[in-house]
């Protein structure tokens, strides 16, 4: 992979350039967070670089909340999206497995899709709620963007994963071969963060994730304490960037047919209640239990890769304070 | 321009047709060829109010009209009852995977079916009728609350019976409770299995009901003989999508959509909350 350099000043002069063509979202500070905002002249100075990843998904921008699904959309603006982190990437093969490799496409995720051009940053300061090596994700990524930023001295590492980033790139003067050293820098970073992941995560075990499968009866998930503060709200779905369930509503009249989709919780009591009102998981355990499920053994079922990237905003943004990590460590080793 | 996934085919309603207190039979007519085969699913949809998938159970060699039987449930199945003649519905698909009538053949094949379950498995007979020399026999299993919960009455009860001398075919139906001047059987469908007189090794059985009557007759079936890979099990679980996106229908990795919602007894057992 060709990796470039380019001076903090260049670059923003750079997308100074780049802003009158597309539109174009980064991280901003927000409180405690980081959260996407639209990039214009007067606060590409105050643009978030490698810190960890946004408050949103990246599903934000491929499967907006709520949107038209039939009849099709027009088509949509090609847009760059700055900022996503290593495990945001992860998130997009479970996205594109579901709706862009199976027997049927999604129309509108297709087209987002191919007019999306993702720049992702390296994380430097992760959350405490971040464990993306616990399921083998580093907070740095080698694939699956477009272009990928490492701070570096003065200025910036600029990765090229596609065609499609290097003509987005053009031929700005700006960027330089990157040398070896930086790159030899860059490896030493990534690992400290790395093992500084590992360290802040030694008190959970996620190593027997696989062997939920075995725990799928609701007696297991009574036994952490935490899950019963769960109060269904769907913050951990609506948060999760593997999380794609939705409904679909028909908004026509008469002899019209409009179908709009919606996202959808499995923590609601409704999400899978039938017709006449029964449900296959009438508790709070079954519900919560099913959306861990999902990710630790429906998903690697479904596509070959685990639904949990570690980005850990389930426990950051619970309501309830549930903290996975611990729920999970715990209804493991009442398994054994 | 891809074609739309979720684009359904108009429909004009030709007749709805009584069943039971609860239940309706709507007949269609698409402005496109809609095609399916016994055991797969169509969303039907009702402008304005909502989808929800149905198994056709009308006979899949039929081309001009496609019928759905449809018990009165909930929100879309109210506004299905409420259908008139002229109306203008839609319907998507077929999807999921059909019940695997090439494996059938030369095979004695018992279907149960219960209330309105058996609505997929008179589109399934009916497929079989059309081939009944592929088949070494068929029983048909049939139950219902009481006799006024009966669907398809005449066609079970009067058509469908009188082919019994005409061809291997025997009908077992019973009621949960009888009335004055039923002349079947009384007890719940399971009872119909009692001293069955099938040989196993070479036999499959094919049912669909409420939950509780697939898992007890599921459990009777083993009992008598059938191996999990012998029965064939017909799920439903809420669903929107009907493609394997939105997740709705899942038991446990198995998507009702599109990996169903036939399956057999072999796929099923060990999933987590298997029976609703």
């Amino acid at each position: 992979m060709e990796t470039l350099y380019i001076s903090t000043r260049n670059w923003r002069s750079f997308l100074k350039g780049r802003i009158e063509e597309r539109r174009i979202y980064a991280p901003f500070d927000s409180r405690n967070v980081t959260c996407y905002g639209r990039v214009s002249n007067s606060n590409l100075e105050d643009i978030v670089y490698c810190r960890a990843r946004p408050a949103e998904p990246l599903k934000m921008f491929l499967m907006p909340f709520r949107e038209r699904s039939c009849p099709s959309l027009p088509e949509i603006p090609d847009i760059v999206v700055m900022g996503a982190a290593a495990c945001d990437l992860a998130a997009l093969r479970i996205l594109d497995a579901v709706f862009l490799n199976g027997q049927y496409k999604d129309p509108n995720y297709h087209m987002r899709r191919n007019h999306t051009l993702i720049v992702s940053f390296d994380c430097l300061a992760p959350y405490p709620s971040c464990f993306c090596e616990l399921v083998q994700i580093h907070p740095y990524a080698e694939s699956g963007f477009d272009l990928n930023i490492s701070l570096y001295g003065e200025g910036m590492l600029v990765d090229i994963g596609s065609d499609r980033g290097r003509e987005f790139l053009g031929n700005d003067r700006g960027f330089l071969a990157a040398e070896e050293e930086a790159l030899r820098n860059r490896r030493e970073s990534r690992r400290q963060v790395s093992e500084y992941i590992i360290e802040k995560n030694r008190s959970h075990d996620l190593k027997q994730v696989s062997k939920l499968r075995e725990t799928f009866h609701t007696e297991f998930w009574k036994v952490p304490k935490e899950v019963e503060n769960c109060v269904q709200c769907g913050s951990c779905t609506n948060n999760c960037p593997t999380c794609v369930c939705f409904i679909i509503e028909d908004t026509g009249k008469e002899d019209v047919s409009v179908k709009q989709k919606v996202w959808d919780s499995c923590l609601f009591p409704g999400y899978a209640r039938m017709a006449a009102g029964s449900s296959p998981r009438p508790t709070l355990y079954d519900r919560y239990a099913n959306r861990l499920l999902c990710k630790y053994w429906y998903m690697p079922e479904n596509f070959t890769f685990t639904g949990c990237t570690g980005c850990g905003r389930c426990i950051s943004g619970c309501i309830g304070k549930i903290d996975k990590r611990a729920v999970l460590t715990e209804v493991l080793r009442e398994k054994r | 321009m891809e074609k739309n996934i979720y684009e359904s085919i108009r429909c004009m309603v030709t007749g709805v047709e009584e069943e039971s207190p609860s239940i309706k039979t709507v007949m269609l007519k698409p402005e496109r060829d809609f095609s399916f085969s016994a055991g797969q699913f169509a969303s039907l949809s009702v402008p304005g109010v909502g989808e929800a998938p149905f198994t056709p159970s009308s006979s899949p060699c039929e081309k001009e009209c496609l019928e759905f039987t449809v018990m009165k449930a909930g929100r879309v199945t109210s506004a299905i009852h409420s259908l008139r003649k002229g109306d203008i519905v839609g319907v998507r698909g077929p999807y999921g995977k059909p019940y695997p009538l090439d494996s059938f053949r030369g095979k004695e094949i018992l279907l149960v079916g219960g209330g309105v379950g058996l609505a997929p498995l008179r589109a399934l007979f009916l497929a079989l009728l059309a081939t009944s020399a592929d088949y070494k026999r068929i029983i048909f299993c049939c139950g219902a609350k009481t006799p006024q919960d009966y669907i398809y009455k005449e066609k079970i009860l009067d058509q469908w019976h009188s082919l019994c001398g005409k061809m291997p075919l025997s009908f077992r139906i019973t009621v949960d409770q009888k009335c004055p001047g039923w002349r079947f059987g009384e007890g719940v469908v399971t009872k119909t299995l009692d001293g069955l007189d099938v040989d196993t090794g070479n036999s499959v059985a094919v049912v669909c009901g409420p939950p509780i009557m697939m898992k007890f007759t599921t459990l009777k079936l083993l009992e008598i003989g059938y191996g999990d890979t012998q029965i064939y099990l017909s799920m439903e679980r809420k669903m929107y999508c009907g493609v394997g996106h939105c997740r709705h229908c899942l038991i446990g990795d198995l998507f009702v959509c599109k990996d169903g919602p036939v399956f057999t007894y072999s796929q099923l057992k060990g999933k987590p909350n298997l029976w609703v």
